[in-house]
């Protein structure tokens, strides 16, 4: 097997959960996952992502992949080592393993819908994992809300336009949504349903008399 | 500080199978990802009573690590029997170190206070919660009081709230009082004085709520927006005493009564223990 | 000076001890044998396995004999010992048919195939001490009969048949697992057998009994009572037939109940079930008048008595959570409790400033209230409205 698992499963995930927890807490902040296995280099996904799958996935989730991501033998090496299930379709998944340019669809194929949860149940709705070529602050793109005092600024690379856009209609449909883990190598960041994002330079056009 | 003896055997880390914590750790996600909202969840018996503090015992387990520095507090104190016996828990089964320093800890675990220091980034404070429907005691069904979230439909907890204006001329909540977080979820902060209401407002620290036997868990995010429900004529508002605290002279604590002998006597301290003692240990 | 009070943890652990010291008795009296309790308590042990949702008998004697007898805190031993196992396997549905009977009767037939077997029941037994058993007298063995027990069809498979019963079948839906996923009000009807297959004996005769004064009635008549043990197997992937990996004893009660039926179905009877662990007679009964009450809005019925309102029954059935949450009224809430004290005294100075303002002071046990200024009220209110100002 050329991936491989934590070294010590229980306190290396603790340790990655715990990471997870405070970026999902605190948007638009970032932390770098070290001591986890680093996948194959023929692999489409970095460090973070594999770390992040390995640990909040088991036999009780179901996780879909993006074709362009399953690269590798991910799929059976996920399967082997947390026991998750293959979603059936996107709005079967607990997680779902995206680039942006998967949520945009294309001329072939659909933009995946994801579940958003329902009224009662709005936790009953996909997380996505998004795999990046860049994850920085001072981006275009500004956070507002729940766990940022003011305003985090948010790079999210090549393709963010499609992602942030996507994020951004949470607002509009609070409390149902989908939350997003971002990663980008050994890096990682999250923005929930509740944060609030606009493009910086509307919000400058709208301060302007 | 103590350093604890090694887990204790036959048990994993910090009691919990890593797939009950997986399970957990998941639901804390969403928890905090919708500020407020109750995420039900698969509540494992734990080897001390339901009501008890097995919501924020299985709370912290799942967000417990080796190096963090616990502390562990019942009524502000770190010393009453119930937090005494959480904290020789996890000392037993996690092997973390733990503390009785507000500032030190990692993670503090709570029931019905919070601590006067404030608390910092990074920070994580779990509450144990006995009833985590703030509209349970207005509406006893879960079918009933689920649709009433989903429509966000509040009126009934005001008209409660009113209620009592009208009956007493106050607002009778004094504990447990309703907040609204984030502006959308009605929300029961666990049965904390309302003095420490404002204390989740745009809090640095994270705060977690377990209901172990009701098997809810939700979250408020740190800088989060959270009101108490209040009205116009009737502002939310806080205790405050005339006397300060008979033993480290605080004036902005919430203090205990102390009943010092039959003939009427009685004192106020401070119910916060570490925090009157570091102020007792300042001045002298 | 006053001092606040420390040694929180010295106190505890001596209270331990004095625990140990008090389950432990007199040392002139032989210790008490988990055996013992497993051999010679079989009733209570039945009924910790079952409201404890684990079938050791051992553990359950150990948890009887650790608890001094007291049958709920046993019943929360076992079952946080539960939690704690993992999952190896999922057992196969228990064919309660092919039962090795102990005993079995019916209330509705005279004569059943397979007949009457009484067994070992107290039914029968005149409540009269038995002073011989305070001298440990020697108790004979059980008679033996000569040939075994013939075939004993479910009586209700009789009437099954017969087309006066309704008909049960297996949907093959994928049951809810109570044990790992909170209730999801409403439930089901196999979500709610499992509840109240864990429910405290006493909360379900209390409910079952109601039932039959008129809370909800549902003429019951006890189709058939079984008790003995059945196989338990799994399914494994390299064998084509299941295999058996043990025996259990398990009780089962079928109630016949008054038709249901519309100008569309033929009249019917309809059903209730129980089913416990061991040897739980009493429970078993309850559990099945407490089942067919709680499928009152499924068959259409107006559901008038506590016993058919499920979300209240299920939710307060569990001992281990009703226990918890009574006793947890045993922790402190200082916090609370002065919090309420000090409205409660603004509210009490209020009112007897108001009395006072009406007019001539009238006798009122109200305006006796201890006004004696600041050194019993030292805590008052003051709008500080902190909201609004956090949002400033």
């Amino acid at each position: 097997m050329r991936w491989n698992a934590f070294d010590t499963p229980v306190h290396d995930s603790q340790r990655v959960y715990r990471q997870l927890l405070s970026a999902m807490a605190e948007p638009g902040t970032f932390a770098e996952v070290d001591g986890a296995p680093v996948p194959p280099s023929d692999a489409a996904i970095g460090t973070a992502c594999w770390a992040t799958l390995l640990t909040l996935c088991d036999l009780d989730t179901r996780v879909w992949l993006a074709p362009e991501l399953d690269a590798a033998g991910l799929g059976e090496a996920l399967a082997f080592h947390t026991g998750a299930l293959r979603a059936q379709c996107p709005a079967d998944a607990d997680f779902a393993l995206v680039t942006p340019a998967t949520l945009e669809g294309s001329a072939e194929r659909e933009a995946p819908g994801f579940c958003e949860g329902s009224d009662t149940y709005p936790d009953r709705s996909t997380t996505l994992v998004v795999v990046l070529d860049r994850l920085n602050s001072d981006g275009p793109w500004a956070l507002s809300g729940p766990g940022i005092p003011g305003v985090r600024r948010l790079d999210p690379g090549e393709g963010g336009e499609a992602l942030m856009t996507r994020l951004a209609a949470n607002r509009s449909r609070f409390p149902l949504g989908l939350d997003a883990i971002l990663t980008c190598d050994g890096r990682l960041a999250a923005v929930p349903r509740s944060t609030r994002i606009t493009r910086v330079e509307e919000v400058d056009a709208c301060m302007s008399p | 500080m103590t350093a604890s003896e090694p887990t204790a055997s036959g048990y994993n880390f910090a009691y919990l199978d890593e797939q009950t914590k997986r399970m957990i750790r998941r639901g804390l996600l969403k928890a905090v990802a919708i500020p407020g909202y109750q995420v039900p969840f698969g509540g494992r018996e734990m080897p001390m009573p339901y009501g008890w503090g097995t919501g924020g015992m299985q709370l912290t387990a799942s967000v417990l690590g080796q190096d963090d520095v616990l502390k562990v507090i019942d009524q502000g104190a770190d010393d009453t029997t119930n937090a005494v016996s959480i904290r020789a828990f996890f000392e037993r089964v996690a092997g973390v170190t733990t503390t009785t320093a507000t500032g030190e800890a990692d993670v503090i675990q709570t029931r019905h206070r919070i601590p006067e220091q404030p608390l910092r980034q990074g920070q994580i404070l779990v509450f144990q919660v006995p009833i985590p429907e703030p509209l349970r005691f207005i509406e006893p069904s879960e079918e009933e009081t689920r649709l009433m979230h989903a429509l966000e439909e509040y009126g009934v907890m005001h008209v409660k709230l009113y209620e009592d204006i009208a009956r007493h001329g106050h607002i009778a909540t004094t504990y447990a009082y309703p907040v609204k977080v984030d502006g959308r979820y009605v929300t029961d902060p666990s049965p904390i004085p309302k003095f420490d209401n404002p204390k989740l407002h745009m809090s640095e620290a994270l705060m977690l709520f377990g209901a172990g036997r009701e098997k809810r868990l939700y979250a408020i995010p740190p800088y989060t927006r959270v009101e108490s429900l209040d009205f116009e004529d009737h502002p939310f508002e806080v205790q405050e005493w005339d006397a300060p605290c008979a033993l480290c002279g605080a004036r902005d604590t919430f203090l205990d009564e102390v009943i010092t002998d039959d003939r009427g006597g009685r004192m106020f301290v401070c119910s916060d223990t570490d925090y009157c003692q570091s102020r007792t240990e300042e001045v002298a | 000076m006053y001092v606040a009070v420390k040694g929180g943890e010295q106190a505890i652990a001596n209270a331990h001890r004095w625990l140990a010291d008090r389950r432990r008795g007199e040392r002139e009296t032989p210790e008490l044998g988990v055996a013992q309790v497993e051999q010679q308590l079989r009733l209570a042990v039945s009924r910790v396995m079952a409201e404890a949702s684990l079938y050791d008998p051992e553990l359950a004697a150990l948890a009887i004999k650790q608890a001094s007898g007291d049958m709920v805190e046993a019943v929360f031993l076992l079952r946080a010992y539960r939690t704690t196992l993992p999952r190896l396997a999922e057992t196969l549905p228990l064919d309660t048919s092919a039962m090795r009977i102990e005993r079995r009767i019916s209330a509705t037939y005279k004569d059943i195939p397979g007949g009457q077997v009484l067994g070992p029941t107290y039914d029968y037994t005149h409540r009269l001490l038995d002073f011989l058993q305070l001298a440990n007298a020697e108790v004979e063995a059980p008679a033996a009969a000569e040939e075994p027990l013939a075939d004993c069809p479910q009586v209700l498979e009789l009437l099954d048949a017969e087309g006066v019963i309704e008909r049960e079948e297996d949907d093959g839906a994928e049951p809810y697992d109570i044990t790992r996923d909170p209730p999801d009000f409403p439930v089901d009807r196999a979500t709610r057998l499992q509840m109240l297959a864990r429910g405290d004996e006493g909360y379900l005769l209390a409910l079952g009994y109601s039932t039959q004064r008129g809370y909800g009635r549902n003429h019951p008549f006890a189709g058939e009572i079984r008790l003995g043990t059945v196989e338990v197997e799994i399914a494994v992937d390299e064998h084509e037939s299941p295999i058996c990996i043990g025996e259990i004893e398990i009780s089962e009660c079928q109630m016949i109940n008054q038709f249901g039926g519309s100008r569309e179905t033929a009249p019917q009877f309809t059903r209730g079930y129980g089913l416990a662990f061991g040897h739980n007679e009493r429970k078993t009964m309850a559990m099945a008048l407490v089942d067919r009450a709680l499928r009152a809005e499924e068959l259409g019925e107006t559901a008038s008595g506590p016993a058919q309102q499920a979300e209240f029954v299920l939710a307060h059935a569990d001992s281990v959570e009703a226990a918890g949450f009574v006793s947890h009224l045993k922790l402190p809430h200082y916090v609370d409790f002065q919090s309420e004290l000090e409205l409660l005294r603004r509210l009490r100075r209020e009112h007897a400033q108001r009395a006072e303002a009406a007019g001539p002071k009238t006798r009122s046990d109200d305006s006796s209230v201890p006004v004696t200024g600041a050194d019993t009220d030292a805590c008052h209110t003051t709008p500080s409205d902190p909201v609004k100002e956090q949002q400033a």
